[in-house]
């Protein structure tokens, strides 16, 4: 989000804006263009098969989170609104979205969805939000580098160790970014998932959520734990004291276009980031083929770190949602609309054509998809993955994580960024909403 | 400065040499706007075609060209008028400590869009205002302080007894005004225009979040269509828009330059 | 309100007043609005979740947080460098050469370098990132066409002189305003004088340095404010090219804003930080002011 002047929710203003809400007699559905393939030709069955008059808004992607938020706010939101995943505990808590339980229960293709992607956007226990896709992230590597540095293909690290190793080998061997590891603010939640999330899981046992930053039964986040503390010890490894990564592509202007730039000029080693790679890793207007891409770049699942009890491989999955506006005029007919919208037919074609990972199993167990060796494979990752600790108060905390990458980069000691970190979460938090583990 | 020739000489050339390097980084937009397959790479295109600039005006793009139009020259036409009206009384009535007072609100201005942004918002919702014109309202009132700074500025440079003169020749305050005043500072009423102008032209923020349906957005906004998901960024529709975007811009300004800077045209005093 | 003796100004006060009307209303809006901004860094209100709806009032917490959060005083130190650099040294420096040398130039070449600096200043922030980014990247311009002919490594000059890299871009994007304003302020400085003093046997430069700089100190004390206020908030060119990095090293307040503000969801602590600005910014005018107490 590169705009300046932002938008914000005002308890005592929305009292009054709430009473000016005009009645609304159709169906309002308000979406970012990317995701447009989806939703309109659901619209369009939608209108076909009901007659009702749908308006919608399609938004540009900048902005996008920052408008929905004020718009619910303020009462002025479509019936219908495309959320990111991570929003909707703390749109739900704060009232403005609609439970879907009941009305999904008398929706046929409910059943199919994956109940880990569900638990994702609820709240409390009730469904706010359905999900439109997912991902899951590995590291992916670039061949020929890794041949120039004699290491065995497919690579199949097993341990933080095995990474660093790689990584020294390519470093020697002239590559300029041997591990490219998300870090910084300006990769915001990539830095969390790609980097952090993604280390922090395979830290520590999953007993207790010691790998975690939440601690889900108790809701108290953990400030202190020796898999925070592994976490960032890998991070200082890796870009201060062995220099194994520069930090510069954490900082570029347009992130993602250096990141594909440095692969295509052969410059990068491993790149941690996820399976939406897979559709653009070069040029997002004409990827090469399936075996061109095979030939050049790699993956394999991020291993754990190689600590006793800790997991083999980790994974996180992010991913948007779609919901219903508390204050929606018809409630009904905002569902139905999403249900035209998530049809089988129409969904499995833009998952399919957007190789995007299912989820729901009728789409992922079905022919043509298993049929796409990478999704296929893909999905089996998918298994075995969890999502953010996305109850409210995690955009602060992915905010403090991020600053805490970023202080270390400028060659803070982990000792100094935990009891930054920790401190943070107490100020932010509270004494009693925060725990450390040993 | 009209000293001898071969020092305006060497001057023009200065000045040409660095303009050409103030233009030069826009290389990169343009090779890239020609270019059909470009990646953003500075790089002599492959091929070289008009297809980003078909992409670019293709859709909505006229309806967001009329919008940026009335924003902008709605903008600041208002601006000017409201401008106007309250920076006359203000440079000739001595009103006490206006000078501290328009100083303060410029400050003002620098409390962040978004605290200002969200009770306008509400404003304009129960005002009915969530259209064109609310958008073009809520610029005006942004850009006041600065408005009224400048134009007042302008207008005390203007001699009174210029004024004294007209009047003693049985000038009324409006005749006065518009045949003295308003000439006068011609210049600098031009660049405040200008000024609000590509103020507005380029607002991203107030438009989308004001927008009710989707042919309000202005073309500031349809830039943005240029980025797709997760970073992936089509830099040839980007680079082609952009440069369909600024040129309307600087048309106005070429339109314009002669009232902003007229040379030694200012009006002498006589006695 | 003495007016002396301007009949002209005297008999049509009521109409004056009225004239002022519409302005001071919509500056009465503004200053609702600009109150509610203010009221905002004493609570502990955030963009979304529980503080958005719930928010309480904590008196001067936030601005306590200023000095004990990492990052504020290393901000206000780049800001300042960043603001003196780029606007007050770049800036309405060569906005005021340029508009001084143009005045008599022919036309042709002014209305080349006013087009070129002027496109700096049209282009939108996010494409003027892109288009620094590509002129000072690795593989950018300056490195195609003068580092790696002659024989040198490229230098990564946004990464490694991330901030002088910022502000000439600050400077290549903002002069055309200074220019322009300087260009109409010298419009209005009368012939006369400016002919009296060349007769007088002055040179150039002694006529803009001693006749017609003095005239227009108003205008040159409020282009500070007005450049001052602009840079010292100025986000969107600065983020986009480097994110307020490598490091902190173009994190200037308004990056230090932001990051506060949206990625931390605090919108109280934004202001807070938003009002110290504001202070800081605040005294600086007084400098200026200064120059506006011409001895008549």
């Amino acid at each position: 989000m590169l705009k300046k002047g932002f938008l914000t929710t005002v308890a005592a203003l929305s009292l009054m804006a709430a009473a000016a809400l005009p009645a609304q007699a159709e169906v309002t559905i308000m979406y970012p263009e990317w995701i447009a393939s989806l939703v309109e030709p659901g619209i369009e069955a939608y209108k076909a098969e009901t007659g009702d008059t749908v308006n919608a808004i399609k938004l540009p992607g900048q902005g996008y989170d920052q408008r929905i938020a004020l718009d619910l706010s303020a009462g002025t939101a479509a019936d219908v609104n495309v959320v990111d995943s991570f929003m909707v505990s703390e749109l739900a808590a704060a009232g403005y979205l609609q439970s879907l339980n009941d009305l999904a229960a008398g929706w046929d293709q409910y059943q199919y969805y994956l109940p880990g992607l569900l638990e994702v956007a609820s709240y409390q226990g009730n469904v706010y939000a359905l999900p439109t896709d997912t991902d899951v992230r590995m590291l992916w590597y670039d061949k020929s580098n890794f041949e120039k540095a004699g290491i065995a293909m497919p690579w199949q690290p097993k341990s933080w160790a095995d990474i660093l190793d790689a990584a020294q080998k390519l470093k020697d061997a002239g590559v300029q970014y041997p591990f490219q590891l998300p870090a910084g603010i300006k990769q915001g939640e990539a830095t969390t998932m790609q980097g952090v999330y993604m280390a922090l899981l395979g830290a520590d046992v999953p007993e207790g959520d010691r790998n975690r930053l939440l601690n889900r039964e108790t809701n108290q986040w953990i400030g202190d734990s020796p898999a925070l503390r592994r976490t960032f010890d890998l991070y200082h490894q890796v870009f201060v004291e062995r220099q194994l990564n520069p930090a510069d592509l954490n900082y570029a202007t347009d992130i993602g276009a250096a990141v594909r730039q440095a692969l295509a000029d052969d410059k990068l080693g491993i790149l941690a980031s996820g399976s939406w790679e897979d559709a653009c890793l070069w040029d997002c207007n004409a990827p090469p083929s399936r075996e061109e891409r095979d030939a050049l770049v790699g993956w394999t699942p991020w291993p754990g770190s190689g600590e006793p009890g800790t997991k083999a491989t980790t994974n996180i999955s992010g991913g948007w949602t779609i919901g219903i506006n508390s204050k929606a005029a018809d409630k009904d007919a905002s569902f139905k609309l999403i249900t035209s919208i998530f049809d089988e037919g129409n969904f499995k074609a833009w998952t399919l054509a957007n190789h995007r990972m299912g989820v729901r199993t009728d789409i992922s167990e079905s022919p043509e998809y298993t049929a796409d060796p990478f999704l296929a494979e893909a999905t089996a990752l998918a298994a075995d993955t969890t999502g953010r600790d996305t109850i409210p108060g995690y955009q602060t905390v992915s905010a403090l994580i991020q600053q805490a990458t970023s202080d270390l980069l400028d060659g803070a000691s982990v000792d100094e960024v935990v009891q930054g970190y920790h401190d943070a979460l107490v100020d932010e938090f509270g004494e009693e909403n925060v725990i450390t583990y040993e | 400065m009209e000293s001898n020739a071969t020092t305006s000489r060497i001057t023009a050339i200065a000045l040409a040499f660095m303009a050409v390097i103030w233009v030069s980084p826009f290389s990169w937009l343009f090779l890239n706007a020609f270019n059909p397959l470009s990646t953003g790479q500075l790089e002599i295109p492959r091929a070289v075609g008009l297809d980003n600039f078909a992409l670019a005006v293709s859709g909505n793009a006229g309806r967001q060209f009329l919008n940026s139009m009335l924003i902008a020259a709605g903008t600041a036409t208002l601006s000017v008028v409201v401008g106007i009206s309250a920076a006359y009384p203000l440079s000739r009535l001595r009103i006490p400590g206006r000078n501290a007072f328009l100083w303060t609100l410029v400050l003002l201005r620098m409390l962040p869009s978004a605290g200002v942004l969200v009770p306008l918002y509400f404003a304009a919702q129960r005002g009915g205002l969530l259209n064109q014109f609310g958008v073009i309202i809520a610029l005006t009132l942004l850009n006041l302080p600065f408005t009224l700074l400048l134009l007042k500025n302008f207008f005390d440079t203007v001699p009174i007894e210029l004024e004294e003169a007209a009047y003693v020749e049985g000038a009324s305050l409006l005749q006065i005004v518009t045949k003295i005043v308003l000439p006068m500072s011609r210049a600098g009423i031009a660049v405040v225009w200008f000024y609000s102008f590509t103020g507005a032209w380029n607002e991203f923020l107030l438009p989308l979040i004001f927008a009710r349906v989707q042919d309000a957005f202005p073309m500031s906004v349809g830039l943005y269509a240029a980025f797709g998901q997760q970073g992936a960024i089509n830099y040839g529709f980007l680079t082609a828009f952009s440069i369909i975007y600024a040129a309307p811009a600087v048309g106005v300004y070429f339109l314009l330059r002669r009232n902003m800077n007229t040379g030694f045209a200012g009006v002498g005093v006589k006695g | 309100m003495k007016n002396q003796a301007n009949p002209w100004l005297t008999s049509n006060l009521l109409v004056l007043g009225l004239a002022m009307l519409p302005a001071a209303l919509l500056i009465g809006a503004l200053l609702y609005f600009t109150a509610w901004a203010f009221a905002f860094s004493f609570t502990d209100l955030a963009l979304v979740g529980k503080k958005s709806v719930d928010w309480s009032w904590v008196g001067l917490q936030n601005f306590e947080r200023l000095f004990t959060r990492r990052g504020f005083l290393e901000s206000l130190w780049t800001t300042v460098v960043f603001v003196f650099f780029s606007a007050i040294v770049g800036q309405s420096v060569l906005g005021f050469l340029l508009a001084a040398l143009l005045r008599g130039s022919q036309s042709t070449i002014r209305s080349v370098v006013e087009v070129c600096i002027m496109l700096g200043w049209l282009l939108p922030d996010i494409v003027a990132a892109f288009l620094w980014s590509a002129t000072t990247s690795q593989t950018g311009l300056i490195n195609q066409l003068f580092v790696i002919p002659f024989g040198l490594p490229p230098i990564n000059f946004i990464n490694e002189y991330a901030l002088p890299i910022v502000t000439i871009a600050n400077i290549w994007k903002g002069t055309a305003w200074s220019y322009l304003l300087f260009s109409a302020a010298l419009d209005s400085v009368s012939r006369e004088v400016v002919e009296a003093a060349k007769v007088d046997g002055a040179t150039p430069f002694q006529r803009i340095w001693m006749v017609q700089l003095p005239i227009i100190r108003p205008h040159i004390a409020t282009n500070m404010l007005f450049i001052t206020i602009w840079t010292f908030t100025y986000f969107p060119l600065i983020y986009a090219m480097t994110g307020g990095g490598p490091g902190t090293a173009t994190q200037t307040l308004a990056v230090f804003l932001y990051n506060q503000s949206f990625s931390r969801g605090n919108l109280g602590f934004g202001s807070a930080i938003s009002v110290a600005m504001l202070v800081i910014v605040g005294l600086l005018s007084l400098i200026y002011l200064r120059m506006l107490r011409e001895p008549k």
